[in-house]
C-alpha cells in the first residue's frame, strides 16, 4: 500500500482526530492505594513515644469473647448443616425420580464455613451449584424434596421438625436453634442464559457463585486467627453504626486480611494496630472512587471490592469510619465497640461528643446527586 | 448466493481435478464419454420418430445428441463440448485448468437447465472428481470402464449406487446433480420420453405415459390423454378429458406447476431449500407429496382420508405404491418408484458407481433393492440433518412440572397451561404432544435445562444470516490485515508527531491545551495523562503562583542586600585587619572578589563573603581577625520557593563567626544604607529603608515591594552554653532563641532543597497548602515546617511520581487517616539530632479540627467537588482530552459500518489509519 494514500488527509484541517496531538489519549485509569501509615512508617518515623494501647486492645478482646458463638449454637448449627449436607449430596448421587433439578455440587459458605460466625446468629450457608437452570419451580421443589427428607431424618434422630421456606436467593431451612440458608446458583455457562421473569435473578446467583470462591480464598488466605477475631469486631461495629452498614462482610474480610496481614513483614499485626488501621485506611478514603481500594482476588483482574457500594454509600461509609476514627482517638472505643451504649443506643457516629474538651462532631456527606454526570471511572469496575 | 456457492464448488471440484493425474482423468473420461454418446445415438434415432413435441427441446436435444456422438468418435471430446457449452457458464470455463476434461461443463449446463443430459454429466463430474481425490489414478480407471458397461446394460442400477454414496463429502456433489436433476427434468422432457421409448423398444412415447412403467411420478410430463385421467403435479385424477383440460387450465394445477418449475429452474437447493427448507427433519410421505412435521402427524396423515383416496388412485393406475414408511425428508427420499430403465438415470449411475468403487457389481442390483432415486431434490442442509433424524430417538416428553392442570371445580381437569412456553391446551393428548414438541422442548432447554438435546432446525433466515456472517468474517480479516500493514508503517510517523508536538518547538499559541504552559515550571509527569483533579490544582496553582513583577522586585531587593551585605563585610574585615596586618589582605581581598564569580545567593545556597585565601577556618592563618560576617543564605519561602502571590517578606540569615551582638546588628543597621546605595547603583528606582530590630536580632531592608528580613546569627550559638562566655555577652548578645530559630531556618532551607524540592509534585502542594492555611482557620495551626515535612513524607512515601491531584489527594488521605491526631508517630524534624516533633505543640482540639477538615477535603476530592477545596470555580471538563477527538472517532466508527462493503478502498484505508492511530494511542 502507498504511504501517500495510507496517510491521506493528514494536515487537512477539520478532519477529526487527525490534528489530535497524542498526549490527548485517553485516560488510563492508574489507580493508587491510599494512605497507609504502617506502609510509610520510614516516611513518617515516630518520634513520640507510642500510646500505651492495653486497653483499647482488652476492649478488643473483651467484645471479641462476647461477639463468639457459644459451642451449643455451634453445635446446633453443625449438626443441622451436617443432616443438609447429606441431604444435598444424596440428591446429587442418587436423584432417583426427584426431577424438578438436577444438582452439580453442594458447597459450605459464609461465616461459619470461614469461621467467622457471630453470636446470636445461628445461620449457615450452603451454596448449591445446580446442573439444570434454577427456576423457581426448581428451588421449589428442592425446598420442599429437603424439607422431607430433612424432616425425615430428624424423625429418625427424635429431635424437634424443620421448615424450609423459599426465598429470592433460595430456601432457608429453619430448625428450632439453627438455620441453614440454602443459596441457588448454576453451572457458570448456564449464566448467560438466566432471564430475570423466569429464574432466579442473575445478580443473586453469581453473588452465590462468587460466595464460593471467596470461601475458598479466605480458608487458602485468610485462616489466621487474629483476622478471625477482627472480621467479628469490624462485622459488629459495622452492624452498629448505620453509614457502615452496606459493607458487606466479603468487604470486611478482606478489609481485616489486609489490615492484619499487610504490612512488610508479613506477620500478623497485633489486633489493636489492626483495629485502628483499618478505621484510619477506611477514613483515609480506602472505599472511596478514585481510589485502588482493596482489589478483589475473587473477581477478574483490577476488579475492587468496593464497587459494590455505590456512591453515597461510599460516601457515608467514609464519613462514618471518620467520625469514628476521632471517636477512638479521643478514648471512645467502648462506645465504638459497643462494649458501651452510647446515650441509650444512640449511633455515635452522628453525635457531636465532647472528650475532655475537644469537640468530635460527624462530617457532613460530600457526595451529592450532582446535575452533570461524574465522569467516574470509579463505579464501574474496569 | 446459491450460484456463488456452485461457483464455488465448482471450482473447488476443478481444482481437484486438476490435481488428479490426466491419465486417470482420461482413463475416467473415456468411460463417461462414451455412455452418454451411447444413449444419445439411440434416442437420436428415436427422436425422428417422434412427433416434434417441443421444437425448442428437439433443438437443444439435436445439439446435446450430436455433441455425444461427437465424444463418442472422440475420447477427448472438447470441441464438441465446446459447442454446447460456450453459452454456458464462463467463469466455470476458466475455472478449469486446461488439463481438465470438458466434462464439468455440462454440469452447469444442466443447472442453466437446458439439455437433459447434461444432469447425468453432472453426477460424472462430481463422482469423477471425488473418484479422483479419494481413490488414485489406478483405481479410477477401472471404475469407469465399469460405468460405461453399466449404462448400457440396465438403467436401474444407478438408482441403487446413488443411494450408495453415503460419504459426507459427496453430498454437495450431490445436491448439485439433483439441482440439475430437476432443472432436466422439467424442462427437457423430451429427453426422457426419448429414452423411455429407447429402454422399452416398440412404444410410442405415448406409452411412456402409461401405468406401469413405474418411473418418478414429476419425471412425467402431463399426460395428455388416457382413461384415467391422472395429473401427475397435482396427484389428482380427473373424470374425464374435459375436467382433466379445465384442471390443466386451472389456477390450481398452473400455481403448482410454476411452483415445481419455479424449484428446478430457480436453481437448485435454494429454491429447493426455500420450498422443504421448512420441514427440515420432518416426515414426508412420499405418495402424497405431503410433509410431516412427526411421526405422530405422519401416523395421522396415513390414516387420513386424503392418503387413502391417493392410494386408491394410484392401485387403480397401477402406479407403485410406496410403503407406508415414512420418508425423512432429510436423506435421499425413499421411495420405490419403478426402476426407471431410462438412459438418463442411467447416466446418473456413472457417477454413483465412481464413487462406489468397492462395488463394481452393483449394477447387476436388482432394482428393487434400489433405495431412492434421485429424483427428488434433497438439499444440502437436509442431507446434513439426516444424521441426526436417524439418530434422533423417540423423544421423552419434558417439563411435565411446568404445565399447570386447570382444574374445574369438580377436580376435573379442564385445561392444561405451559408455564414455559405460555400455551393452553384443552387435551391431554395435546399436551402430550406439547411435551415432546419441539417448541416446548426448545423452551425447557432455553429456561430449565440448558444441556437438553434439541435437535436444530435451521432456517432459511438463519441460513442466511449465518452466510452473511461468514462474509463479514472475511471482510473484517481483510480489514485486519490491512490494518496490520498500516501498523507497521504508521508507527513511524506517529513518532514523528510526537517529536513535533512534545519537542522542543512546542507551539504555546497552538491550542486550547493549557496544561503544557506548566511545562515551563518544570514538572513533567511524563506521559500520564491529566486528570481532572490536575487540572483543578495546577490551575489553582497558577492563580496563587507570584507574578514576574513581584517576583522581580524580591529578587532585586534580596540581590542587592546580599551584595551589600558582602561589601559590608568587605569594609569590616578591611577595617580589622587594617589593626593588624593592613596592607597585604586587601590586595588579596580585591583579588578574590573577582576570582569569586558569584555575585549573590540566588542559587540558594551559602553566599559566602569570605575569600578564596581565607577559607573557612581563618582563624588558621596566623594572626588573622577572622571576618565578623561570614555569609549570609536565604531561607524560607524564599529558599524553598514557596513564595505566594502577595508575599513580600523574606528572610536572610547571616553568618557571624561569632555570636552576633547588639553592636554588630548596630553597626550592621548603620552602615547597609551606605553599601545599598554603592551596590544599586546612583539614581536607581528602589529607595531602601533599614531597620534596626534588635528583638528579633535582626535588621529590615525594606521598599515599597519587599521586605528582607536580615538575621544575623551564627553556629557557636548551638554550643552548649558553658560557662564565662555566655555570661560575658550577656547583655550584648542578641536573643538567644531567635539566633537558634534562624539556624534552623538554614537548616530547613537545606533540608528543603536536598529533600523536598526534588519530589514531584511536592512544591506545588505545599504552595496550595499555604493557600489553604491562609483561607482556611482550621488548618492555619499547621506551621509551614510541619507543612514541608508532612507534604515531602506524603509524597516521597508513595514511591512513584504522583501527579499534583494524586498528592493532594494522598496528603488529605493521610491527614484524614489521623496521622496528626495524637495518637500517631507525629513529624520528626529531620533537622534536629533529637525526636522532635515539627508539631508537638499543636493542642489537641486543633488537631481534631484540622483533621476533620482534611477527611471532609479528602471526600469532596473523591467526589469530584476538587474546586471547593481549593475555593475556585469548578472546571468545564477538559474538552481537548476527550471531546474533540472522541467525536469525529465515533463518527468514523460510524461510516465504517455502512461503508465495509464499498468498493473503492479509500474510505477503508483512512478508516484503518485511524483505528490504528487510536489503538497506538490505547496503548500508551
Amino acid at each position: 500500500m502507498v504511504r501517500g494514500i495510507g496517510r491521506g488527509g493528514r494536515g487537512i484541517p477539520g478532519r477529526g482526530g487527525m490534528g489530535r496531538p497524542p498526549f490527548n489519549r485517553p485516560r488510563v485509569l492508574m489507580l493508587r492505594p491510599p494512605f497507609d501509615l504502617l506502609l510509610a512508617e520510614p516516611a513518617f518515623p515516630r518520634c513520640k513515644p507510642a500510646p500505651d494501647d492495653s486497653v483499647l486492645t482488652q476492649a478488643l478482646l473483651k467484645r471479641h469473647t462476647e461477639l463468639c458463638p457459644s459451642p451449643t449454637d455451634q453445635a446446633a448449627v453443625l449438626s443441622l448443616v451436617t443432616k443438609l449436607q447429606a441431604v444435598l449430596d444424596n440428591i446429587v448421587v442418587a436423584p432417583g425420580e426427584f426431577a424438578a433439578c438436577q444438582l452439580e455440587e453442594v458447597r459450605q459458605v459464609g461465616s461459619y464455613k470461614k469461621g467467622t460466625m457471630m453470636a446470636g446468629k445461628n445461620v449457615a450457608d450452603i451454596v448449591v451449584i445446580m446442573k439444570t437452570l434454577p427456576t423457581k419451580e426448581a428451588v421449589e421443589g428442592l425446598s420442599n424434596k429437603v424439607n422431607e427428607e430433612v424432616n425425615t431424618l430428624m424423625k429418625a434422630e427424635g429431635s424437634g421438625a424443620v421448615v424450609s421456606a423459599c426465598h429470592e436467593r433460595g430456601f432457608t431451612v429453619t430448625g428450632t436453634s439453627a438455620a441453614v440458608r440454602v443459596l441457588i446458583t448454576t453451572l457458570h455457562q448456564n449464566l448467560r442464559k438466566i432471564e430475570p421473569d423466569v429464574h432466579l435473578d442473575y445478580k443473586v446467583i453469581s453473588s452465590h457463585l462468587a460466595a464460593i470462591r471467596h470461601s475458598r480464598w479466605f480458608e487458602e488466605n485468610a485462616h489466621h486467627s487474629s483476622i478471625k477475631v477482627l472480621i467479628r469486631l469490624l462485622r459488629d461495629m459495622c452492624s452498629r453504626h448505620s453509614g457502615l452498614e452496606p459493607l458487606t462482610p466479603w468487604m470486611i474480610d478482606l478489609l481485616a486480611h489486609h489490615c492484619i496481614m499487610n504490612n512488610p513483614q508479613r506477620q500478623a499485626l497485633p489486633i489493636n494496630v489492626a483495629f485502628r488501621r483499618a478505621l484510619s485506611l477506611m477514613a483515609g478514603g480506602l472505599f472511596l472512587p478514585g481510589c485502588a481500594g482493596l482489589p478483589d482476588p475473587c473477581e477478574a483482574a483490577h476488579s475492587r471490592a468496593h464497587t459494590a457500594l455505590d456512591l453515597a454509600a461510599q460516601d457515608l461509609a467514609a464519613a462514618t469510619a471518620q467520625t469514628l476514627l476521632r471517636v477512638v482517638a479521643r478514648g471512645g472505643h467502648l462506645y465504638v465497640l459497643g462494649l458501651q451504649p452510647f446515650e441509650g443506643g444512640k449511633d455515635i457516629s452522628l453525635e457531636i461528643t465532647v472528650w475532655d474538651g475537644v469537640v468530635v462532631s460527624p462530617l457532613a456527606p460530600a457526595y451529592n446527586d450532582s446535575p452533570e454526570p461524574m465522569d467516574t471511572d470509579d463505579k464501574d469496575s474496569v | 448466493m446459491m450460484a456463488a456457492n456452485n461457483y464455488f464448488g465448482f471450482t473447488h471440484g476443478g481444482t481437484q481435478y486438476g490435481a488428479a493425474t490426466a491419465s486417470a482423468a482420461y482413463g475416467g473420461q473415456t468411460g463417461y464419454a462414451v455412455a452418454p454418446a451411447a444413449t444419445a445415438a439411440t434416442y437420436g434415432t428415436q427422436r425422428a420418430a417422434a412427433t416434434g413435441y417441443d421444437t425448442a427441446y428437439q433443438a437443444a436435444a439435436a445439439t446435446q445428441a450430436a455433441a455425444h456422438a461427437h465424444a463418442h468418435a472422440a475420447v477427448a471430446a472438447a470441441s464438441a463440448y465446446d459447442a454446447s457449452k460456450s453459452a454456458y457458464y464462463q467463469q466455470a470455463a476458466a475455472a478449469y485448468p486446461t488439463a481438465a476434461p470438458p466434462q464439468p461443463q455440462p454440469t452447469y449446463d444442466a443447472s442453466a437447465a437446458k439439455p437433459a443430459y447434461s444432469t447425468p454429466a453432472s453426477y460424472a463430474q462430481g463422482t469423477y472428481s471425488q473418484g479422483a481425490a479419494q481413490r488414485g489414478a489406478a483405481a479410477a480407471k477401472p471404475a469407469y470402464g465399469a460405468v460405461y458397461s453399466a449404462t448400457t446394460a440396465t438403467a436401474s442400477y444407478p438408482t441403487q449406487a446413488y443411494t450408495a454414496t453415503p460419504a459426507q463429502t459427496q453430498k454437495q456433489t450431490t445436491n448439485r446433480g439433483n439441482t440439475a436433476y430437476d432443472t432436466a427434468l422439467y424442462n427437457a422432457a423430451s429427453m426422457y420420453v426419448a429414452q423411455q421409448s429407447k429402454a422399452a423398444p416398440g412404444t410410442g412415447w405415448k406409452n411412456y405415459k402409461t401405468p406401469g412403467t413405474g418411473q418418478p411420478r414429476r419425471a412425467k410430463p402431463p399426460p395428455k390423454a388416457q382413461q384415467l385421467h391422472y395429473c401427475d403435479v397435482c396427484r389428482i385424477s380427473c373424470a374425464g378429458p374435459q375436467t382433466y383440460k379445465e384442471h390443466l387450465e386451472g389456477q390450481k394445477h398452473k400455481k403448482k406447476e410454476a411452483a415445481v418449475k419455479l424449484a428446478a429452474a430457480g436453481g437448485g437447493a435454494s429454491a429447493a431449500g426455500g420450498a422443504r427448507g421448512a420441514a427440515g427433519g420432518a416426515l414426508r410421505c412420499e405418495l402424497c407429496d405431503v410433509t410431516c412435521t412427526g411421526a405422530d402427524a405422519y401416523a395421522a396423515h396415513v390414516r387420513g382420508i386424503k392418503h387413502q383416496k391417493v392410494v386408491k388412485l394410484h392401485t387403480m393406475l397401477g402406479k407403485p405404491i410406496p410403503s407406508t414408511e415414512p420418508t425423512k425428508v432429510g436423506g435421499a427420499k425413499k421411495k420405490v418408484a419403478g426402476a426407471p430403465k431410462i438412459a438418463f438415470v442411467s447416466s446418473g449411475g456413472l457417477r454413483t458407481v465412481a464413487t462406489d468403487p468397492a462395488s463394481p457389481s452393483a449394477p447387476s442390483t436388482a432394482p428393487s433393492t434400489a433405495h431412492s432415486t434421485p429424483h427428488s431434490p434433497p438439499d444440502k442442509e437436509k442431507d446434513e440433518e439426516k444424521e441426526d433424524d436417524d439418530a434422533e430417538p423417540e423423544v421423552q416428553p419434558v417439563g411435565q412440572d411446568y404445565i399447570e392442570e386447570i382444574r374445574a371445580d369438580d377436580g376435573k381437569a379442564l385445561s392444561f397451561n405451559c408455564k414455559l412456553c405460555d400455551c393452553k391446551f384443552n387435551d391431554p393428548n395435546a399436551k402430550e404432544m406439547h411435551m415432546k414438541g419441539r417448541r416446548h422442548r426448545l423452551q425447557y432447554k432455553k429456561k430449565v435445562q440448558p444441556d437438553l438435546e434439541v435437535k436444530v432446525k435451521p432456517s432459511m433466515h438463519q441460513r442466511k444470516l449465518a452466510e452473511a456472517k461468514a462474509q463479514r468474517m472475511m471482510v473484517r480479516d481483510e480489514l485486519w490485515a490491512r490494518r496490520r500493514m498500516h501498523d507497521v508503517y504508521g508507527q513511524g510517523i506517529e513518532e514523528d508527531e510526537r517529536m513535533y508536538w512534545e519537542g522542543g518547538i512546542e507551539p504555546w499559541w497552538r491550542g486550547p491545551h493549557h496544561h503544557h504552559h506548566h511545562h515551563g515550571m518544570g514538572m513533567g509527569y511524563g506521559r500520564r495523562p491529566e486528570t481532572s483533579d490536575d487540572r483543578h490544582v495546577l490551575t489553582k496553582h497558577a492563580e496563587i503562583y507570584p507574578g514576574d513583577a513581584q517576583l522581580q522586585h524580591i529578587h532585586r531587593a534580596v540581590a542587592h542586600t546580599e551584595r551589600a551585605l558582602k561589601s559590608l563585610s568587605d569594609a569590616l574585615a578591611d577595617s580589622a585587619r587594617q589593626k593588624t596586618v593592613p596592607a597585604k589582605t586587601k590586595v588579596d581581598d580585591k583579588k578574590d572578589d573577582k576570582a569569586d564569580g558569584k555575585e549573590d545567593g540566588r542559587d540558594n545556597q551559602l553566599f559566602s563573603f569570605l575569600a578564596e585565601g581565607e577559607q573557612a577556618g581563618s582563624t588558621s592563618t596566623a594572626g588573622d581577625a577572622p571576618r565578623a560576617l561570614k555569609g549570609v543564605m536565604r531561607v524560607g519561602l524564599l529558599a524553598k520557593g514557596l513564595l505566594l502571590k502577595g508575599d513580600r517578606d523574606v528572610q536572610l540569615v547571616v553568618l557571624c563567626h561569632d555570636r552576633p551582638t547588639v553592636t554588630l546588628l548596630k553597626r550592621v543597621a548603620a552602615d547597609l544604607p551606605h553599601h545599598l546605595a554603592k551596590v544599586k547603583g546612583p539614581g536607581d528606582e528602589p529607595k531602601y529603608k533599614v531597620e534596626l530590630l534588635p528583638a528579633e536580632g535582626a535588621v529590615q531592608v525594606s521598599d515599597a515591594h519587599v521586605g528582607v528580613l536580615v538575621s544575623l546569627t551564627s553556629a557557636v550559638v548551638r554550643e552548649p552554653a558553658d560557662g564565662g562566655d555566655i555570661k560575658r555577652d550577656d547583655k550584648d548578645v542578641l536573643p538567644r532563641q531567635k539566633c537558634l530559630d534562624a539556624l534552623a531556618a538554614l537548616r530547613h532551607a537545606k533540608w528543603f532543597q536536598a529533600r523536598a524540592a526534588t519530589l514531584q509534585s511536592c512544591v506545588i502542594i505545599i504552595r496550595i497548602l499555604r493557600d489553604l492555611c491562609r483561607r482556611i482557620p482550621n488548618w492555619t495551626p499547621l506551621n509551614s515546617y510541619a507543612m514541608e515535612l508532612l507534604t515531602a513524607g506524603v509524597v516521597q512515601s508513595a514511591g512513584a511520581a504522583l501527579s499534583p491531584g494524586e498528592a493532594l489527594r494522598r496528603l488529605m488521605e493521610a491527614v484524614a487517616g489521623g496521622l496528626l491526631l495524637e495518637h500517631g508517630p507525629g513529624l520528626r524534624d529531620p533537622c534536629e539530632k533529637e525526636l522532635v516533633d515539627a508539631l508537638g505543640n499543636m493542642p489537641p482540639q486543633k488537631r481534631e479540627d484540622l483533621t476533620a477538615s482534611a477527611q471532609q477535603f479528602l471526600r469532596q476530592i473523591a467526589f469530584r467537588q476538587i474546586h471547593k477545596v481549593l475555593d475556585m470555580e469548578p472546571l468545564p471538563k477538559a474538552k481537548h482530552a476527550t471531546g474533540a477527538w472522541k467525536f469525529p472517532r465515533k463518527r468514523r466508527r460510524s461510516n465504517t459500518d455502512n461503508e465495509h462493503d464499498a468498493p473503492n478502498g479509500e474510505g477503508k484505508i483512512v478508516k484503518t489509519e485511524e483505528k490504528s492511530d487510536c489503538s497506538d494511542t490505547n496503548k500508551k
